[in-house]
C-alpha cells in the first residue's frame, strides 16, 4: 500500500472525528467568533488613533481571528496524535509496515484540511458583517493561504511536542506557545502604535509578517512588498517544525 | 467554640493549606493574568491618548483592576476543580460520612478561594508597583479593591463549586471557564465603556461586571470612594450569595442521591 494511500487513510480518519468528537473541534471554532465579536465590539474605539491603518475593528481582527483558528485546527489534529498515543492506538500503527512518512504526514495533511472549515466560517461572517475587503478576491486567498499554512505550522508543532510528551498534558505547553506567538506581534496594534518590549520582540517575530500578510488585503491593496516576508515567515516555518515533528516521531519508532 | 465553628475553621484550614501545597494549581490563576497584564499594558499604551480615555498614567494603571479580578476568575476555577477531585477521589463521600456540619464543606472551600483571592491581589499589586503603578486611592483604596475582588472570588469559587457537586468532574468544572471568561470580555474589563458603541455598549453597560470593575478601577484612577466601593461591594456580595446559594442546592442535590 503506498505511503500516499496510507497518509489519506489517516487524514480520513482525522477528518471523521470532526463529526464524531465535535467537543474536540468547537472551540476552534468557537473561540474565533468570539474573540471577533468581542475585540471588535471592545476596542472599537482604537480606529480613532491617529496611524491606526483600519476603517473598522472587523477589518483589523478578523484576519488575525481566521489566523488564530486555523492555528487551533492545526493543534487539535497534534492534540488528536497524543490522545492516541495514550490509548495505545498509536502502538498498533507502529506496529503495522506503515511507513513511517505517513504517520506523520496523515496528521499534518488533516490539519490543512481542517483549516478549510474556520476560513469558510470566519471570511462567510465577515462578508455577511460588512468588513470591506479593498483587495479583492487576492486579499482573500493571501488569507486563505496564510490560514492554511500556519495551520500545518502548527500541526507540526503540536505532532512534535505530542511525540515527545506522550499525553494529552502536553496540552497548555503546546496552546500558550501558540498564544505567546500571536499575541507577542501586531495581533492587536499595529507595529507603529506598539511601544515598550512588546513592539521590540513583534519586530523580529514573524507572526508579525504573516498577519501583515493576511491582513493586507482587509485594509488596502495586495503588493508584493508586503506578500513575499509572510510567505517566507510561513515557508521557512513549516520547514523548521517539519523538521521537529520529524524527529519526533524517530523518537517514537522502535 | 461551636462544633460547627469549628468544622468550618478545619476545613477552611486544610482548603487554605493544600492550596499552597500544589502550587501547580494555583500557577494559572498567577501566571495567566500578569501575563495578560504584560501583553496588554505595552501592546495598547497609545490607547490612552485617545478623547474621552480615562486620566490614566499608563494602561497598566487603567487595566490592574481587570487583572486582579481576572485572578480570582482563574482562581475559582481552582477551587471547583479542587471540590471534583474530592469527590472524584472518594474525599468527599468518606466526609460525610463524618458527623461534621454539611455545610463546612462548602464553607472550607469558599474561605480557601478567598484567602486566595485577597493574597493573589496584593501580590499583583507590588508586581504592577514595580513597573511603575500608582494607586491614587493609597493603602485603602488598594484595600478595597482586594477585598471587593476576595468577595468576588469566593462568590465565583462557589459558582464552580455548584458545577463540580453537580458533575462530579474536574473536566467539566474546566470546561466552564471559557462561559467566564466570555462574561469578561463582554465587559469594560480591557476598554472603558465610554469608547463602545452600539450593542456591544449595551451589552457591557448590563454586564454587573462592568460596574465591578470600574468601582475597583475608580479606587487605582480616580482615588478613594465610598460610593464606589458600596457599588463595587454590593455586586460583589451578589456573586456570594447567588455561589452560595447555587452550590447549596447542589450540595442538597448530591447528598440525596447518595441516601
Amino acid at each position: 500500500m503506498s505511503s500516499m494511500r496510507i497518509a489519506w487513510g489517516i487524514t480520513a480518519r482525522s477528518l471523521k472525528l470532526i463529526p464524531r468528537l465535535p467537543s474536540t473541534f468547537i472551540p476552534s471554532l468557537v473561540m474565533p467568533v468570539f474573540f471577533i465579536v468581542s475585540f471588535s465590539g471592545a476596542f472599537a474605539g482604537l480606529v480613532a488613533l491617529r496611524g491606526f491603518p483600519a476603517r473598522e475593528m472587523l477589518d483589523w481582527f478578523l484576519p488575525m481571528s481566521t489566523l488564530q483558528g486555523c492555528a487551533f485546527a492545526g493543534i487539535t489534529t497534534g492534540l488528536g496524535v497524543a490522545r492516541d498515543l495514550e490509548n495505545g492506538f498509536y502502538d498498533r500503527l507502529l506496529a503495522s509496515p506503515a511507513p513511517r512518512g505517513a504517520l506523520l504526514a496523515g496528521p499534518l495533511l488533516a490539519s490543512m484540511f481542517r483549516a478549510l472549515i474556520p476560513l469558510t466560517l470566519l471570511i462567510t461572517i465577515g462578508l455577511v458583517f460588512g468588513v470591506n475587503v479593498p483587495g479583492g478576491i487576492v486579499g482573500i486567498a493571501m488569507l486563505v493561504v496564510a490560514g492554511i499554512l500556519l495551520a500545518l505550522i502548527a500541526g507540526e508543532w503540536a505532532v512534535g511536542v505530542a511525540l515527545r510528551a506522550k499525553t494529552m498534558q502536553a496540552a497548555p505547553l503546546i496552546q500558550m506557545l501558540l498564544f505567546l506567538v500571536i499575541f507577542l506581534s501586531t495581533a492587536m496594534m499595529p507595529l507603529n502604535l506598539l511601544t515598550g518590549w512588546v513592539k521590540a520582540v513583534a519586530e523580529v517575530n514573524p507572526m508579525t509578517d504573516i498577519l501583515a500578510l493576511s491582513r493586507q488585503g482587509f485594509l488596502g491593496d495586495v503588493t508584493w512588498a508586503t506578500t513575499w516576508p509572510g510567505l517566507l515567515a510561513l515557508i521557512l516555518g513549516a520547514a523548521a517544525l517539519g523538521l521537529f515533528a520529524h524527529r519526533g516521531i524517530q523518537k517514537v519508532v522502535p | 467554640m461551636s462544633s460547627a465553628a469549628q468544622h468550618y475553621a478545619i476545613l477552611s484550614k486544610r482548603s487554605i493549606v493544600n492550596t499552597f501545597r500544589q502550587p501547580i494549581s494555583i500557577i494559572p490563576a498567577l501566571t495567566f493574568p500578569l501575563m495578560f497584564l504584560a501583553i496588554n499594558s505595552a501592546a495598547l499604551n497609545e490607547a490612552i491618548n485617545l478623547p474621552g480615555f480615562p486620566p490614566v498614567d499608563s494602561y497598566l494603571q487603567f487595566m490592574i483592576a481587570t487583572t486582579i479580578i481576572q485572578g480570582a476568575l482563574f482562581g475559582s476555577i481552582a477551587a471547583g476543580g479542587d471540590m471534583a477531585r474530592d469527590i472524584e477521589g472518594g474525599f468527599f463521600d468518606r466526609l460525610y460520612l463524618a458527623p461534621i456540619s454539611r455545610s463546612s464543606v462548602l464553607v472550607g472551600r469558599v474561605a480557601g478561594a478567598w484567602t486566595v483571592s485577597f493574597l493573589q491581589a496584593w501580590l499583583f499589586f507590588g508586581v504592577a508597583h514595580i513597573f511603575g503603578l500608582s494607586v491614587e486611592g493609597g493603602f485603602a483604596g488598594m484595600l478595597a479593591v482586594s477585598g471587593i475582588a476576595s468577595i468576588v472570588g469566593a462568590g465565583l469559587g462557589a459558582i464552580s463549586m455548584s458545577f463540580a457537586l453537580r458533575t462530579g468532574s474536574a473536566e467539566a468544572v474546566q470546561g466552564s471557564f471559557p462561559a467566564l471568561f466570555a462574561f469578561l470580555f463582554l465587559s469594560s474589563a480591557f476598554f472603558p465603556r465610554e469608547l463602545m458603541s452600539g450593542w456591544f455598549g449595551d451589552a457591557a453597560s448590563l454586564n454587573p461586571l462592568s460596574h465591578l470593575i470600574e468601582s475597583a478601577r475608580h479606587q487605582v484612577i480616580y482615588g478613594w470612594s465610598v460610593g464606589e466601593f458600596m457599588q463595587g461591594l454590593a455586586i460583589a456580595v451578589g456573586v456570594l450569595v447567588l455561589g452560595l446559594v447555587l452550590s447549596g442546592i447542589a450540595l442538597r442535590a448530591r447528598l440525596a442521591e447518595r441516601a
